[in-house]
């Protein structure tokens, strides 16, 4: 039977549009940072889990083969998740698995993206012109979200300079925008009617660790653990007739069973911080509403009335968020390990106050692949 | 009918890597021409590591020294059809070299003109290349234990990004819906697939119904019309990338076909401007007089850009886009 | 008599693969819709009866970053499903799905490994997986390194060339009796020596034939196996560890991780009747008789195993699929299979089946 998993380590790079290291430089930063938040070396890891986005945005098939020794899995099982852009969620809930199997103690999680070797939208477009981009995908359905909801044109810019304000807290983000406004917003260039390019999430390097453990090595480390409280994921077709590409329905299934695991009954009041993928402004509103965390049609409003802002009732992304930072195969255990963060006292300028449960999310594809989990000081906290 | 050709494309980029503070001193002293290893504890490791192999414990660049030029052969393979990716094109050996001064093996490739000239335990010397660029192909080996003075290279700059062109040559026919559904564009006809499980109609149909787990067949194929109503779009600044050839906005949509029950996605639209774009919106496709394809493939979720002229207004009036709001992708 | 199972363990409640195809017209899709299909109609339940649902494949082999996302249409996913993918064989898709069943939630899970290589050339693709600063710059591919770690095997006295060729006459003799393989019939090892090396000291014979396919698995907790089947196939072992990638770091004539992956699945705690394994390069499989500690006792590869048909990202859930189907039907009592992946034999997995209910 399932046993209880913490996370007793976090660990990341910065976030930069070009790191100057290897992969293995790379990976290993963030692992050796995991590692020392847990007090532990490789020597104390059972088991490595790693996760990426396609193999092509770097040009290494199977990166985890010369990555393994690197990462000291020499000798150990070294498990390789790909979910597409949900993969740093998925990747956190496989090493989750691991633990909770009962068959190992400390697993430790490594993701990353150096999107500076390649190019993503190359990727995107199976290497051929044409390519229309994440974005190109993902505005028409926006486009539909404002149509349905009525939403008024300023809360995309809302958000774009809600997180970049969020992210000058944090050391690791990637952009560092002081001057941003709504004003820079809606004059950046218009990149994906009606995406403009600072409501678009930036092209990062970087890499992001965990070590999880079972409950009876978790004294073994000094700081505070995160309780991994509840886990999800849901996948469906990417086109079929008759898809909602809005109001998703795995996106839906997911939050259900998370909560319902979690013993969640109201996210919106007990959740104390968020991390949501939102690659494009607009996600915010759409996945508070996809996650059951506001009515439908309603989640613009929470964005527009500063709920989510850092001093709001529902803070999200108060690490800056995938607007502010994006190592793609990274940016879903960024906001795991934030979410972790958060519970864990350890969110530094950003922290929500008194925080205790937080829920970290990723989605992937054509918003169809979805991975979230929520964490809390307490193993067994009460909800009320 | 005469079948389509095979697809015969190439996934090619060119991958630029960061080379950090060991892996980069050791591409610069190629270039230079010197082969440095890493000191880690009693051992020296060739090519050179960036972590201690034993405890994982980080090794940087102080501890790199020269080895080689020359060196011993350990385990070794002949490659007797070299491949597009291999270093040299006549045959040649891969093998083990351990050099002089190193502790470990390092994979090259040995130039020796043939099988019988190699053997375990042999000498060889590194050969530097004329050109070198800081890359592990900037050499290669031969027998024998004489080194030759490397050529003076032009270059004083560290290197610090390597660059890696790679390329994955794609050849295969078109799967059999695929050939059909692009002979049907030939002449200027649509075939989708209705499937035989619950009736809709896919266009383009990928071959199966994954709603309901069926293979379809040639039996399934129907002909939909050449008209239909938008049911998403946005305009795409293009983002420029190795391989993109476009690079003035255009507007891309999404749109179901009359008789069709998913929509053909990524539609570039040319000949109207944005500001009359909208979904609900509907539109007939004019052909080309002259269709070919060059870019056929398997993947197909439009309708290759290569058959039609535009897109134009119908003249009808739009339909309401809750109509059409679960066709949108 | 045979195991015992607890409430905890898993079994294998059936399988399916097609047939290793030197090259397959239609979708990689259809593919696995075929074994998707036949799983759930041998088992007689609904798509919504498997809980969970993890797939194995590599996008690079059809040329096409996020090639696993159109996967999931054979796979079925709507309603949505709770679904994984990992970017390797689909045995170590296995590994996942079979620790996701200890968490007790969940009794059912279907594990997927399909690819389509004949689009491809495998080596083109393969020799990316190398260290991309220091090896794959020079196309050292998986076929190159097969053939320095075999002559290392004949260089150490660990083996001889005809050693190697009696490992593809075997397979292929074996492969006689397997519908679904793609090389098979009677050679000798005399005829087979006299052909030129490839990769010098292998020759082509000793390279699998790569092929289309896909494989599939139904997994179950216990009770609900029991209630599914007469003929469970108990995991009662499975695990999986990593060598360096750096040659120059190894024995390449040994295979570590495959001997802990062993001892981890506890191969030596009894006998075993068949073993299946992921044999690409036919010196391989010396090397993992020697790890897994497997004496004359034990038949090796009796579908051929790769060497007959190689359904690349299929091939390693295959074996496991060769070794259920003799347990399941009574002509093994304990039996191991293998899966590998990387250059020389890098990463190994092992799983131990066993009948008995």
């Amino acid at each position: 039977m399932a046993r209880p998993c913490a996370v007793v380590g976090i660990g990341q790079t910065k976030y930069k549009r070009q790191l100057p290291v290897t992969l293995d430089g790379l990976v290993r930063e963030a692992a050796l940072n995991a590692l020392e938040d847990a007090n532990l070396t490789f020597d104390d890891v059972d088991a490595v889990v790693i996760g990426k986005a396609p193999d092509a945005l770097e040009g290494v098939i199977m990166p985890e083969l010369s990555l393994a020794h690197a990462l000291g899995a020499v000798g150990k099982p070294i498990h390789r998740v790909h979910t597409a852009g949900s993969v740093g969620a998925s990747t956190a809930i496989s090493a989750a698995v691991l633990v909770e199997s009962g068959r190992y103690d400390t697993v430790l999680t490594v993701t990353y993206e150096k999107q500076s070797e390649g190019n993503a939208t190359w990727a995107l477009s199976g290497g051929r012109s044409g390519g229309q981009g994440a974005g190109g995908t993902f505005a028409p359905w926006i486009r539909e979200y404002i149509r349905r909801s009525n939403a008024p044109e300023h809360i995309g810019w809302t958000v774009a300079v809600k997180d970049r304000l969020n992210a000058l807290k944090n050391p690791h983000a990637h952009l560092h925008l002081e001057d941003i406004s709504i004003e820079k917003v809606k004059e950046s260039p218009m990149l994906w009617d009606p995406l403009h390019f600072l409501e678009s999430c930036p092209s990062s390097d970087g890499a992001a660790a965990m070590v999880l453990t079972s409950e009876d090595k978790v004294q073994r480390s000094p700081n505070p653990p995160a309780w991994v409280l509840a886990h999800a994921k849901r996948t469906e077709f990417s086109s079929f007739p008759g898809r909602d590409t809005i109001r998703i329905k795995a996106g839906l299934d997911c939050a259900e069973a998370l909560y319902k695991k979690a013993g969640i009954t109201n996210p919106r009041k007990q959740i104390d911080a968020a991390e949501l993928y939102v690659p494009f402004s607009w996600y915010e509103p759409m996945w508070l509403e996809g996650h059951l965390i506001a009515e439908e049609g309603e989640g613009w409003k929470m964005t527009d009335e500063g709920a989510t802002a850092l001093d709001g009732d529902f803070p999200v992304n108060c690490s800056g968020g995938v607007l502010s930072s994006n190592p793609i195969g990274a940016s879903g255990m960024i906001r795991c390990l934030e979410a972790a963060n958060q519970v864990r006292g350890t969110a530094g300028d950003y922290q929500v106050d008194g925080a205790k449960v937080a829920l970290g999310h990723a989605y992937g594809g054509a918003a169809q692949y979805f991975a979230m989990w929520i964490v809390s000081s307490e193993l067994q906290p009460e909800f009320t | 009918m005469a079948d389509l050709p095979d697809i015969d494309f190439t996934l090619e980029f060119p991958y630029t890597r960061t080379t950090g503070p060991v892996i980069g001193p050791f591409l610069t002293g190629l270039r230079d021409g010197r082969i440095l290893g890493t000191r880690v504890g009693d051992q020296v490791i060739c090519p050179p590591v960036e972590y201690d192999p034993d405890s994982g414990a980080t090794v940087g660049p102080e501890n790199l020294v020269e080895v080689g030029p020359v060196g011993t052969v350990d385990a070794w393979t002949w490659v007797a059809e070299p491949t597009s990716k291999h270093p040299l094109d006549t045959p040649f050996a891969f093998a083990q070299i351990k050099l002089d001064g190193a502790d470990t093996t390092m994979l090259h490739a040995v130039d020796a003109g043939s099988i019988d000239a190699m053997s375990t335990g042999m000498r060889v010397v590194v050969r530097f290349n004329e050109d070198r660029v800081g890359s592990v192909t900037d050499v290669h080996f031969v027998p024998g234990e004489e080194a030759a003075a490397p050529s003076p290279v032009d270059a004083d700059e560290d290197v610090e990004i390597m660059e890696h062109l790679i390329g994955v040559r794609i050849q295969e026919p078109l799967q059999p819906h695929r050939q059909r559904f692009l002979q049907g564009l030939l002449q200027k006809k649509i075939i989708g697939q209705r499937s035989p499980a619950d009736g809709k109609v896919h266009v383009p149909s990928r071959g199966y119904d994954a709603i309901n787990r069926v293979p379809m067949s040639d039996a399934d194929d129907v002909e939909v019309e050449g008209r239909g109503t938008v049911t998403s779009f946005t305009e795409i600044t293009p983002i420029q990338y190795h391989g993109q050839t476009e690079t003035e906005p255009y507007i891309r949509c999404s749109i179901l076909l009359d008789g069709a029950d998913s929509t053909i996605g990524g539609v570039d639209v040319r000949h109207i401007p944005i500001d009359e774009f909208r979904v609900g919106m509907r539109l007939e496709v004019v052909w080309r007089d002259d269709i070919s394809f060059d870019d056929a493939d398997n993947r197909g979720y439009g309708l290759n850009e290569g058959v039609y002229e535009r897109w134009e207004s119908t003249g009808e009036p739009d339909v309401d886009p809750e109509l059409v709001k679960e066709h949108n992708f | 008599m045979g195991f015992e199972p607890q409430e905890n363990d898993i079994a294998i409640i059936g399988v399916a693969q097609t047939d290793a195809h030197a090259r397959y017209d239609g979708p990689e899709v259809v593919m696995i819709m075929e074994c998707v299909n036949q799983l759930l109609g041998d088992a007689g339940i609904e798509r919504g009866d498997v809980g969970f649902t993890i797939a194995g494949s590599c996008d690079y082999l059809s040329g096409m970053p996020f090639a696993f996302v159109s996967n999931v249409d054979g796979m079925g996913a709507w309603p949505p499903v709770y679904e994984s993918h990992v970017e390797m064989d689909g045995a170590f898709a296995l590994f996942e799905a079979w620790l996701r069943l200890q968490m007790g939630d969940i009794d059912v899970a279907m594990v997927v490994g399909s690819g389509k290589s004949s689009p491809c050339n495998a080596r083109e693709v393969f020799h990316l997986q190398a260290d991309p600063y220091v090896v794959a710059p020079l196309g050292i591919d998986p076929d190159a390194m097969a053939g320095i770690q075999a002559q290392a095997l004949i260089q150490a006295g660990k083996a001889t060339e005809a050693d190697i060729a009696d490992v593809v006459v075997r397979s292929r003799s074996n492969a006689a009796a397997n519908p679904h393989a793609q090389v098979s019939g009677d050679v000798s090892a005399e005829d087979l020596m006299s052909a030129p090396y490839d990769m010098a000291p292998l020759r082509a014979h000793d390279v699998s034939p790569k092929a289309d396919g896909a494989a599939a698995i139904l997994i179950a907790r216990r009770d609900r196996a029991l209630e599914l089947t007469d003929s469970p196939v108990w995991i009662t072992g499975l695990d999986h560890r990593i060598d360096s990638h750096h040659a120059g770091l190894r024995d390449l004539t040994d295979s570590p991780s495959t001997r802990l992956a062993a001892a981890g699945a506890g191969v030596g705690d009894g006998a075993v009747d068949v073993a299946e394994l992921h044999v690409i390069h036919s010196h391989e499989e010396i090397i993992l008789r020697d790890a897994l500690g497997l004496d004359d006792a034990t038949t090796i590869n009796p579908s051929g195993g790769p060497l007959a048909g190689d359904p690349v990202m299929a091939t390693g859930l295959t074996r496991i699929i060769e070794v259920a189907k003799r347990v399941a039907e009574g002509e093994a009592s304990r039996g191991v299979a293998h899966a590998t992946s990387g250059a020389a034999l890098q990463q190994n997995l092992v799983c131990v089946l066993e009948g008995g209910s």
